[in-house]
């Protein structure tokens, strides 16, 4: 072995190289122990030199495509001695050998992340970098942490090493990545952080066996006390307590030993470790019990006894003791550093208590044991933040899959078509276009009131006469020779935010005005809202924008909906459009609130003087009301998402506009003319002079 | 299961290419006249074996002699339908029986001790290797590239003080083993015993192999390994089956034959120690599972459903548990597991049965509330837990809690 002391496998100011530094996990992990530590000095991949792995706010990684083009091409001083392997299995071994041959002098320490290594090429890369003087840490480790030089390599301590991992006396070492990351955290609540966290990898050869890194953590001055998470499998647990008996001086530190796997041996199922047949009985999760146990001289922790501080403790605790586990580690640490006298890092954090997050027994609490009822405990940053943002979000927020075969909206099992689960068949029998039409968008069925009211909508979109821009779109085609479906996209390819896509922002609108209100039912006239309240709050803000916008000369945000180009010569406006869903809700005693809104807002525009009179509320506005009333609950209950809320308000108008495109298609169609919709040329405006006739001095 | 090779195999496709010096079989399917041919050319004794992946099949009783066709015949069948230390014979056949004076136990591996491969060897053969005396057996180190030599092997045989007529021809023997080993990347083989015949020839009598399924020589055998009838439940063959259909992350699955704690565990390490710490308070799970790696939406959603579908009507407690995962996203698995949940109430109808989680990850907060929202939908009790409270005290807690959880017939709805 190579390395003298702990802090020989890692430490401050060295450099760190990454092998296939820009494959998936490695790109992520790198950047992360870039963003930590700093000490990556460039990496390289297959064909991808002359990239940069981009670090967010640190310097971008340089990548080469070979180890000996990196050291080629950075400065001496920079020449890495840390080698990190993210290689994919079969190429771990030609990657260990370049290392190997153009290792310069400078290469000490090579950990190898890679899963699924071979034995065989685990066995060759021991034999070659042990001819070359080089350690090795791995395979399948998760990397190595010297706390308090605040360096790593690999991902221990995932994106934020600082959690868990705060400068102590505890070495961790451990067969399972996860564990070391696991173990720090607990002993925080012992009042002990960490010196160094070693995942040695548990493939059936382990590289950098038990032996060797107490050895190491002998003499460190960091480290006081030694946690050990062992798996079944090879006999480095009793070459490792051999070499501690041997020793002609007491082996200087406790140590807290782990094994698991007892229990699996009885089910006969293997573990991460591959096990060995002739290496014999002690390669057990039991017999490594066992071991530590007769070194330690004392039984496996016990919650239960209070341990005296005598002289016998004093002397087995100073060997340390095994916990039979894991949350007992925190205890049993704490037990030796009060029996042995070491000293604590710092004040022990919480202890380690059961701490839900959210409880909900749902009427059987009363008949459970007092002891065994918890209560809902406090949750810790930054977790309780991201709750509390996320039950505030309007909506749902629904996790990506991939739904290339997969459809919530509809179905055929090869017998029926469906609808959300519904019968299509059935939609047909008994129920309306409309009522289908939301079904299909929303996947829930309206009320009766509601499917009617979409289809006024539906029917008010259909056509706002021929000069609408998305009329005139379908015209346009039509006259250019185009079949329906043709016109009908053009119509479609008319409409925007300006034209059709007001009830998008419309929805929009409402949601924010209506965000922080305890509505349940927008069509329940006794809502209990002050709209009037609500109202005047909207305007204001609308007359500081637009004010504050004037004075500054730009542009401010309108009001969507407000207003229109044809209802707009009375004192009150009304869109007629709008008055049919007014008046029908009138008539079934009900109301929308968010469209009362919008009259009351028009209302109190006028009576703050930024109206001449009252605007209409248009149709849009109508639209975006009854769209929303539809989908409240399910927004509140957070079953749709809001940019669906937005997409069906624009898609309501969409659909009966297209349809309303496909009757100017049809009637120009048969009436019009080829070509009708040019603009002859005498009534078109050049705004610029012909530059070829110009007769100034330069021509 | 690891990839795993026995004796039949053995003779049918690697002895052969070896020049491995085994004795005369035939296979169950052999005629009648072959089989009387074979007994006559062998001397009139002959063993019929099964083929089964299962040491100490001798002292099972399952090893017999024979002396006519007749009697091999009807032994052939009988010990196909044979159950050998729990696992069912895939075939039964029938090798020469090789007379001998003496018999040598060998075996090669990866060894922890040297990092290296390692050859241990005994004169005590026919026996199991941990029963034998130390200073009756040698294990030394074998140099990975130069492979083990001639003179290395006859050295050690040597020092355990085997006639010297009898050295060489061991020797190259064992040598040829190690080409086997090394050449069809193997980490672990075994030959016990090797019949030294009275003429001071050796034969590889009885063979067991592990294969490194990592290992490229492996995948390119040449030939495949035989499936054999697996004790497996419907459940497992199905998780098996599910988890070769992909890459993508894990669906380690394998039944306990426990009957209170459903676990739906990720992470090697942490799903382990939380089995154990369910069986040590009593929590009798009754599958152990790691569904980590990060398994994409489709892959966990099908892993819960067949878990679900198989174990959760006996289940009195579902535990949903992970650490504090590195790349896993929680929301998606966990999102996958609240779907599959929701689709085996449609399917079968509600349950009531207590649900525990406890993870920590990326995007956390957001999996939690997915799956509290799902829990609170279909009216199941439920506590959960975060990162900071270990995964071993949940585990504990669960087990306590299933123990007292009152029977659904108990209580009414109070909620």
């Amino acid at each position: 072995m190579r390395a003298k002391k702990l802090s020989d496998l890692l430490k401050a100011g060295d450099r760190v190289a990454v092998s296939n530094i820009t494959g998936r996990e490695a790109a992520v992990v790198t950047a992360a122990s870039q963003k930590y530590c700093g000490n990556i000095v460039g990496g390289w991949a297959l064909g991808r030199q002359g990239q940069k792995l981009d670090v967010p706010h640190g310097r971008p990684i340089p990548v080469f495509s070979n180890v000996e083009e990196l050291t080629n091409s950075l400065p001496k001083e920079q020449w890495p001695n840390k080698i990190v392997v993210y290689s994919p299995p079969q190429a771990v071994y030609a990657e260990v050998k370049e290392i190997v041959e153009h290792r310069n002098g400078t290469i000490e320490t090579i950990f190898i992340i890679t899963e699924h290594v071979s034995i065989e090429v685990t066995a060759k890369i021991a034999q070659i970098c042990s001819q070359a003087n080089i350690d090795v840490v791995g395979c399948n480790s998760l990397g190595v942490i010297n706390v308090h030089d605040a360096v790593r390599v690999g991902s221990v301590g995932g994106d934020s090493p600082g959690e868990n991992f705060r400068p102590g006396c505890a070495t961790i070492i451990s067969n399972s990545g996860n564990m070391v990351n696991t173990m720090a955290s607990y002993l925080l609540s012992a009042g002990l952080g960490t010196s160094y966290g070693i995942s040695t990898g548990k493939d059936m050869l382990i590289l950098m066996p038990l032996k060797n890194i107490l050895e190491l953590a002998r003499d460190d001055e960091s480290t006081r006390i030694i946690t050990v998470y062992c798996e079944p499998g090879g006999l480095y647990e009793k070459d490792a307590l051999q070499m501690l008996r041997s020793g002609k001086q007491k082996y200087p530190k406790p140590i807290i030993a782990y094994v698991t796997g007892e229990v699996l041996e009885k089910f006969d199922l293997s573990l991460g470790h591959a096990g060995a047949v002739v290496e014999g009985k002690e390669t057990t999760a039991t017999a490594k019990m066992k071991l530590f146990d007769e070194y330690f001289e004392i039984d496996p922790f016990d919650p239960g006894i209070k341990y005296e501080k005598t002289p016998e403790t004093i002397k087995a605790l100073s060997r340390g003791i095994r916990i039979k586990t894991l949350h007992h580690l925190p205890a049993a640490a704490a037990l030796i550093c009060d029996v042995v006298d070491v000293k604590r890092d710092f004040r022990p954090s919480e202890p380690l208590v059961l701490n839900p997050w959210f409880v909900d027994y749902k009427g059987y609490g009363k008949h459970l044991p007092s002891e065994q009822i918890l209560h809902r405990g406090k949750t810790p940053e930054p977790y309780w933040s991201q709750i509390k943002l996320l039950s505030k979000a309007v909506g749902a927020t629904p996790t990506p899959r991939n739904m290339r075969n997969a459809s919530h909206a509809s179905s055929n099992d090869g017998r029926e078509p469906r609808i959300y689960g519904y019968s299509l068949e059935k939609e047909m029998a008994g129920g309306s276009f409309a009522e289908s039409l939301i079904l299909a968008w929303t996947g829930q069925r309206p009320r009766d009131f509601e499917a009617q009211l979409i289809e006024k909508c539906l029917i008010a979109s259909l056509t706002n006469g021929p000069g609408t821009i998305s009329a005139q779109g379908a015209k346009l085609s039509t006259s250019a020779g185009n079949a329906p479906n043709t016109a009908m996209i053009a119509a479609l390819a008319c409409m925007g935010d300006i034209h059709g896509g007001n009830g998008r922002r419309a929805v929009e609108y409402l949601l924010q005005a209506f965000q922080d209100t305890r509505l349940s039912d927008p069509y329940d006239p006794d809502h209990g809202l002050d709209l009037q309240k609500i109202a005047n709050k909207q305007a204001d803000q609308f007359s500081k924008r637009r004010t504050a916008a004037k004075e500054a000369g730009t542009d401010y945000e309108r009001i969507p909906c407000l207003g229109h180009p044809v209802f707009n010569g009375q004192p009150v406006n009304y869109d007629p459009r709008e008055q049919v869903i007014f008046n029908f809700l009138k008539e079934k005693k009900l109301c929308n609130v968010f469209l009362d809104f919008y009259h009351l807002l028009a209302h109190q525009l006028k009576e703050i003087d930024i109206a001449k009179n009252v605007w209409a509320v248009n149709i849009d506005a109508a639209i975006a009301s009854v769209v929303l009333g539809n989908c409240w609950k399910m927004l509140e209950e957070k079953r749709i998402t809001v940019r669906r809320v937005c997409d069906i308000a624009f898609m309501v108008f969409a659909l009966g506009r297209v349809a309303g495109a496909g009757g100017e298609f049809l009637d120009h169609q048969d009436f019009g003319m080829p070509m009708d919709m040019r603009i002859p040329v005498d009534e078109c405006v050049a705004l610029n002079k012909p530059v070829d006739r110009r007769t100034s001095p330069r021509d | 299961m690891p990839a795993q090779m026995t004796e039949l195999p053995f003779l049918e496709h690697i002895a052969g290419r070896f020049n491995l010096p085994v004795p005369e079989f035939l296979t169950a399917e052999a005629g009648a006249a072959q089989i009387r041919d074979a007994i006559k050319r062998w001397g009139g004794k002959a063993l019929v074996k099964p083929d089964v992946l299962s040491g100490r099949r001798g002292k099972a009783g399952a090893v017999t002699m024979v002396t006519d066709y007749v009697e091999a015949q009807r032994q052939l069948k009988q010990v196909q339908s044979l159950e050998i230390n729990g696992h069912l014979c895939r075939t039964a056949y029938l090798t020469q029986y090789i007379p001998a004076e003496m018999e040598v136990y060998s075996a090669i591996t990866y060894d922890s001790r040297y990092l290296a491969p390692s050859m241990t060897l005994s004169l005590a053969g026919g026996v199991e290797i941990e029963d034998v005396a130390d200073d009756q057996k040698i294990t030394f180190q074998i140099d990975v590239f130069k492979g083990l030599g001639a003179y290395q092997v006859s050295e050690a045989i040597a020092k355990l003080g085997c006639p010297a007529n009898l050295v060489s021809l061991l020797s190259r023997s064992l040598v040829d083993l190690w080409d086997t080993f090394i050449s069809t990347g193997m980490r672990m083989c075994e030959v016990n015993p090797w019949r030294i015949t009275p003429d001071g020839k050796p034969y590889a009598c009885d063979f067991k192999a592990v294969f490194d399924e990592a290992n490229f020589k492996f995948r390119n055998l040449g030939f495949n390994l035989p499936e054999y009838p697996a004790n497996m439940t419907i459940f497992e063959e199905e998780m098996a089956s599910w988890n070769a259909s992909s890459y993508r992350g894990q669906a380690h699955a394998s039944e306990l034959g426990g009957e209170l704690i459903l676990p739906i565990l990720f992470g090697g390490g942490a799903s382990t120690i939380i089995i154990e710490t369910l069986v040590q308070c009593g929590g009798s799970p009754i599958i152990l599972s790691d569904f980590g790696g990060n398994p994409p939406y489709e892959r966990m959603f099908g892993t819960a459903k067949i878990c679900f579908e198989h174990n959760l009507k006996k289940a009195k407690l579902l535990l949903i548990l992970g650490g504090n995962a590195n790349n896993t996203l929680i929301d998606v698995t966990f999102k996958a597991i609240a779907d599959a949940l929701e689709a085996y109430v449609y399917e079968y109808g509600a349950i009531s049965t207590p649900v525990i989680v406890g993870r920590g990850g990326p995007h956390l907060v957001k999996g939690i509330l997915i799956m509290r929202d799902t829990l609170e939908a279909l009216g199941l009790p439920y506590v959960i837990f975060g990162p900071e409270t270990p995964v071993t005290q949940v585990a504990e807690y669960a087990a306590k809690l299933v123990k007292v959880w009152p029977e659904t017939g108990d209580v009414k709805d109070e909620s």
